[in-house]
């Protein structure tokens, strides 16, 4: 069966979208869950995880590499969830951290500007002006976010498989469409896709082993063969080397292991 | 019945798309043949309508008053054409002006990025990398041309009712979404939608009868009322509403013109300096 990676601003209905999909297709829907095993694992208090996914890298940030180490973590903790598939996600940049899974159905749920304002001037009885500047804000944050990270604009229609626009068509319209488009053959959990599920995961639990001391690390894996490049020099490289031989021996699903200095990593690399 | 408006970053599958949804609809297909019969119509030559659709203003090629004029008369052809109903249309930048009409099924195609260079580069005999760097300077022109003409980003995924990516889904599922949704009775004409449409198109005829005369001038048409835009010079804001209601007033269907002239900043500033 299939995963289903829901993205969306605040107000746009996708959670909603997200919950109903799930339930009415028998899958765990995951948002919050995310964060908390990642704080589980990885003893990372749940609000500087909370904190690294909603903020934009600060020029701090930039240099303290803490951001990129939390959504190490959580990638780790979203791969290890996508594993056992029939999964929705609606967390953040679902369709960014689980890159190069065949059998993920990358929506994006959107909805007029004038909409969400009637809705957060609502819930937190502000007026028309704040409301809009707020979920402006709140937008600006996303697409800086995922512009410094990833590169890539959140807005940029040609990530999703499927964008649907919550006004004409409504809550119920989008979960037909995205369950229609589940049952289809290129989503279902095939043997391979399957085999590459189970290798972004161990490339993000190698990379989660590393991050915190090589913060720069880029990891790919196939077949269980593991890929680790970084762009640090021969001695911070040969340290490397030593330390990704010790988890070669502890981590179960390594069949072999190699350290690139130097080497530009692949587009694939997590 | 309704209508389907079809936008795509690629020309090819937007068109495989539409005319195949349009089959199975059993609805009209309205796509590029439509400028043979505004060219005749109208005597202007079919490829300047096309090469005011594709491409971008630059300062070596069409004027922008006569581009004015050919996407003028191409939008009235268009609307006059969806007022029939049971249209599928692409081709001819609809999603750029058929605007706030509830009975309109706004999609955007997303073509497979590598399929389409690889198409490209069988298509031009030119090598893989070349052929998506073409693919990739097309996307860009298009959105320039989308902002210059009609103040609006064709690639920004809220100006659509729904926006399919072909790079997982096929063609033919393409096809299933436009016809499942079409279902839904929100597309549907209902008395306020079909009046928005035929608003739209009065808006259209009004627009090409002044267009000429009196270049760019923003025309908006509720029932008979029809509200027009214009800039010109404080010494000539009486004269140029004047003709303009005259002009206007002859277009059938008009029952009533308001003429807004607004001071022509440009001009204004050029004559100071003579």
């Amino acid at each position: 069966m299939a995963i289903v990676t829901v993205s969306r601003g605040s107000y746009s209905r996708g959670k909603e979208v997200a919950e109903k999909v799930a339930a009415r297709l028998d899958y765990t829907c995951v948002g919050r869950e995310v964060i908390l095993d990642a704080s589980d694992r990885f003893n990372i208090p749940e609000v500087k995880l909370v904190r690294a996914i909603h903020d934009a890298p600060s020029i701090l940030d930039r240099f303290s590499h803490g951001k990129q180490t939390y959504i190490a973590y959580m990638q780790c903790a979203l791969a290890r969830r996508a594993r056992q598939d029939d999964m929705v996600y609606h967390g953040l940049a679902g369709h960014l951290l689980l890159k190069g899974v065949p059998h993920v159905l990358k929506v994006r749920i959107v909805r007029p500007l004038s909409e969400r304002v009637a809705d957060e001037m609502k819930r937190k009885g502000v007026g028309e002006r704040e409301a809009r500047s707020l979920i402006l804000r709140d937008d600006e944050e996303r697409r800086k976010w995922t512009q410094t990270l990833y590169g890539k604009d959140p807005w940029d229609a040609s990530m999703y498989d499927l964008i649907l626009r919550i006004h004409k068509l409504t809550v119920a319209d989008a979960v037909d469409f995205i369950c229609k488009a589940v049952g289809l053959e290129q989503f279902r959990a095939t043997p391979e896709a399957r085999r590459r599920i189970g290798d972004l995961s161990l490339a993000c639990d190698v990379k989660a082993a590393l991050v915190d001391q090589y913060f720069d690390v880029s990891v790919t894996s196939e077949f269980g063969n593991v890929l680790v490049f970084t762009k640090a020099g021969d001695r911070m490289a040969h340290k490397l080397e030593e330390k990704v031989k010790v988890l070669a021996s502890e981590m179960e699903g390594i069949h072999n292991v190699e350290v690139h200095a130097g080497v530009p990593a692949p587009e694939d690399a997590v | 019945m309704s209508i389907v408006v079809v936008s795509s970053d690629s020309r090819e599958k937007g068109r495989e798309i539409a005319a195949k949804a349009a089959e199975s609809l059993g609805y009209r297909y309205l796509g590029r043949e439509l400028l043979e019969t505004v060219a005749r119509r109208h005597d202007v030559p079919r490829e300047k309508l096309e090469e005011a659709l594709d491409e971008s203003p630059s300062l070596l090629g069409m004027s922008s008053k006569v581009r004015g004029r050919y996407l003028a008369l191409v939008q009235m052809a268009a609307l006059g054409e969806l007022l029939g109903d049971d249209v599928v249309c692409h081709g001819l930048a609809a999603h750029l002006y058929v605007l706030g009409v509830s009975h309109v099924l706004r999609m955007r195609i997303l073509a497979d990025p590598e399929e389409e260079a690889r198409r490209v580069a069988d298509e031009k005999q030119v090598s893989l990398e070349k052929a998506r760097k073409q693919v990739e300077r097309r996307k860009k022109s298009s959105r320039k041309w989308s902002l210059d003409n009609y103040r609006i980003d064709e690639s920004d995924p809220s100006h659509y009712d729904l926006v399919v990516s072909l790079s997982q889904l096929g063609a033919d599922e393409a096809v299933k979404i436009v016809v499942q949704t079409l279902g839904y009775r929100k597309f549907e004409p209902m008395t306020y939608s079909v009046k928005c449409l035929r608003d739209a198109e009065l808006a259209a005829r009004v627009r090409v009868a002044l267009v000429e005369s009196f270049g760019t001038v923003e025309v908006r048409a509720d029932g008979g009322r029809v509200v027009v835009e214009t800039h010109a010079l404080k010494r000539e804001k009486r004269k140029k509403a004047e003709n303009v209601k005259e002009v206007a007033g002859k277009v059938s269907g008009v029952d009533f013109v308001e003429v807004h002239v607004s001071t022509d900043v440009l001009r204004k500033a050029a004559e100071s300096f003579r």
